[in-house]
């Protein structure tokens, strides 16, 4: 008994947690959890503030990890092989069609909680200073999820695979200079084929994973580094000057500010540098409303994370991914549809492919990045930034109206069809 | 090692990393670009020119060409592969017009859009007779829609 006590005692190292100190301790002696800062701001909890997209997108991403590492047990990625699997995976596997749906729908999933995070983020005015550099990664994250959602598309191997992946690349063809090159090394050949899919297979598993991973660990660091979650902008108090105590420095330099302490934490100071710091200080006033990460963000975060992976999991029971015949590059379903999420720009592609295709994502992306460093307007309060807020709107509302459109109301041949009639194919 | 030699010795130094560096790149992008295709061949036969009918277009499949025979004009073979985003265009007999089913672009008999985002208007490619008799298209000459091979 005494032996079992030590050995977890040797694991866990920290007081008990019914202390203040073990509290803490679980938070930063623990290499998972000391992303968290010991103690958060008790309004940074609340749902209705962040509705904690950005927990659910990391909770997807997490599932769609797992299930895809037990999908890889089963896939084999080269045609027809590929497509053999997937009948496989549909048929014959125990649990396939249920850890294929889930994947499917974390994926989908992600896209949209990826494209919702970012909403929230512009619309509480997260991304101004000093959090600019996170809202780019933050875009580059949405980019690479896309990234993922493409290149998984083509793995089934099925007609809409094919003919999706066989639009989407040719949109990128339409780049100046290099745009022929560019697809040339995307597709391995001179068509979507053998090479395609293995060089897909290869993003999609291990390069685009790995940048998500790596990418997501500075989006956590800046989040902490920046003050932790931004709190919402009605509760931003003035700072007070006044109430931080200057500690000493060099005769001629700039004077260092920190908090006061409270009297019931103990700080140790290894170091005294000069300098502000860059990220948000809390006031003393501010240190009043904090509470423990253990129990209050922990129990929120395992909330979350149970909701979410209970959500793709009912979907999951409900809705099957769909699987077509095989790829048949002689013929072309009518009418042949990129991932819903890229219709809004399949439905620009229609009508311009350099314009639509090229210079208006490009554009669009280019804006999105530049963001926090033209709305240079300090303020968070949406009464100061009617004109931002307004712009910002028009772009999602007219994503979302392209997507609809491209979805819904285009049939055979990309012609206007509402969706509440019904088309007879034309006969050759 | 004085100031100036140091400087002198050290940009030499950081233009040779910098070459080295961009000499692995190009290497690791031509790495990436295959040498080899093994997609299927650009020049190939398709038959007996008498295995052809008149009037409509035959298609085929794997090659994705259109064979045209006409009695006066003889033979033409126009690309099935549309010119906006790849996909395969068909070929409607009441029109005589070929119709993309991705983005609806329309191509007239010989080629020329009619409609949609097409930018370009279809391929023709060069037709010859082999020596054995056979037709043989070339996907890698193209020539114009008047083009014809009389047989």
């Amino acid at each position: 008994m005494k032996l079992i006590r030590e050995i977890w005692q040797s694991i866990v190292r920290r007081d008990p947690l019914s202390t203040d100190k073990g509290k803490s301790e679980l938070v930063f002696l623990n290499v998972w959890l000391h992303i968290h800062p010991a103690k958060v701001k008790k309004e940074n909890l609340r749902f209705k503030h962040s509705f904690y997209l950005g927990f659910i997108t990391f909770f997807l991403f997490i599932i769609l990890v797992t299930t895809g590492i037990a999908l890889m047990c089963y896939y084999r990625p080269y045609p027809p092989q590929a497509y053999q699997d997937m009948k496989d995976l549909q048929f014959a596997v125990f649990m396939g069609p249920f850890l294929r749906n889930m994947h499917r729908w974390a994926a989908h999933g992600m896209v949209v909680c990826v494209f919702l995070h970012m909403c929230r983020v512009f619309y509480t005015g997260s991304y101004k200073k000093p959090r600019q550099f996170n809202w780019v990664v933050g875009v580059l994250l949405l980019l690479l999820t896309l990234g993922l959602s493409f290149t998984g598309y083509l793995l089934p191997w099925d007609q809409l695979a094919y003919w999706a992946i066989t639009v989407g690349t040719n949109i990128g063809s339409y780049a100046p200079l290099i745009g022929g090159q560019l697809r040339e090394l995307l597709l391995g050949g001179h068509s979507v084929g053998e090479a395609a899919l293995l060089r897909f297979y290869v993003l999609h598993v291990a390069v685009l994973p790995s940048l998500v991973i790596l990418l997501t660990i500075v989006h956590f660091w800046r989040v902490r580094k920046d003050g932790g979650l931004s709190r919402p902008v009605w509760k931003l108090k003035p700072q007070k000057q006044e109430a931080l105590v200057t500690i000493g420095a060099p005769a001629e330099a700039v004077p260092l500010h920190v908090a006061a302490a409270s009297t019931d934490k103990t700080y140790g100071l290894m170091e005294v540098v000069t300098g502000k710091p860059i990220f948000e200080t809390i006031t003393p006033e501010e240190e009043e409303d904090t509470v423990f990460s253990y129990p209050y963000a922990f129990v929120r975060e395992a909330v979350v994370l149970m909701g979410t992976v209970t959500t793709i999991m009912m979907m999951s029971l409900f809705m099957n991914a769909p699987l077509e015949e095989m790829a048949n590059p002689a013929v072309t379903p009518n009418p042949a549809k990129a991932p819903w999420y890229f219709l809004g720009l399949q439905e620009l592609v229609s009508h311009s492919a350099l314009l639509g295709g090229v210079v208006a994502p490009a554009l669009m992306v280019l804006a999105l990045l530049a963001i926090p460093y033209f709305d240079r307007n300090p303020s968070r309060r949406p009464g100061d930034r009617k004109w931002v807020l307004w712009v910002f709107t028009l772009f999602v509302v007219a994503n979302i109206a392209l997507i609809i459109v491209g979805t819904f109301f285009r049939g055979p041949g990309w012609a206007w069809v509402p969706p509440w009639v019904h088309v007879v194919a034309r006969p050759e | 090692m004085n100031r100036r030699d140091f400087f002198s010795w050290g940009t030499v130094g950081v233009a040779a990393l910098c070459s080295a560096v961009a000499v692995s790149l190009g290497a690791v992008g031509r790495f990436l670009m295959p040498s080899v295709f093994y997609g299927p061949p650009q020049s190939f036969k398709i038959g007996d020119p008498a295995d052809f009918p008149f009037g409509s277009p035959t298609f085929l499949v794997d090659e994705k060409i259109f064979v045209f025979r006409d009695r006066e004009k003889g033979f033409a073979v126009a690309s099935a592969v549309c010119t906006h985003l790849g996909c395969t265009v068909a070929y409607f007999p009441s029109d005589r017009d070929f119709h993309c089913p991705c983005h609806g672009s329309v191509f007239s008999p010989t080629g020329a859009v009619l409609h949609g985002p097409a930018p370009r208007p279809l391929n023709w490619f060069e037709v010859t007779l082999t020596r054995d008799g056979q037709l043989r298209v070339d996907k890698d000459k193209t020539v114009p829609p008047t083009y014809r091979l009389m047989v």
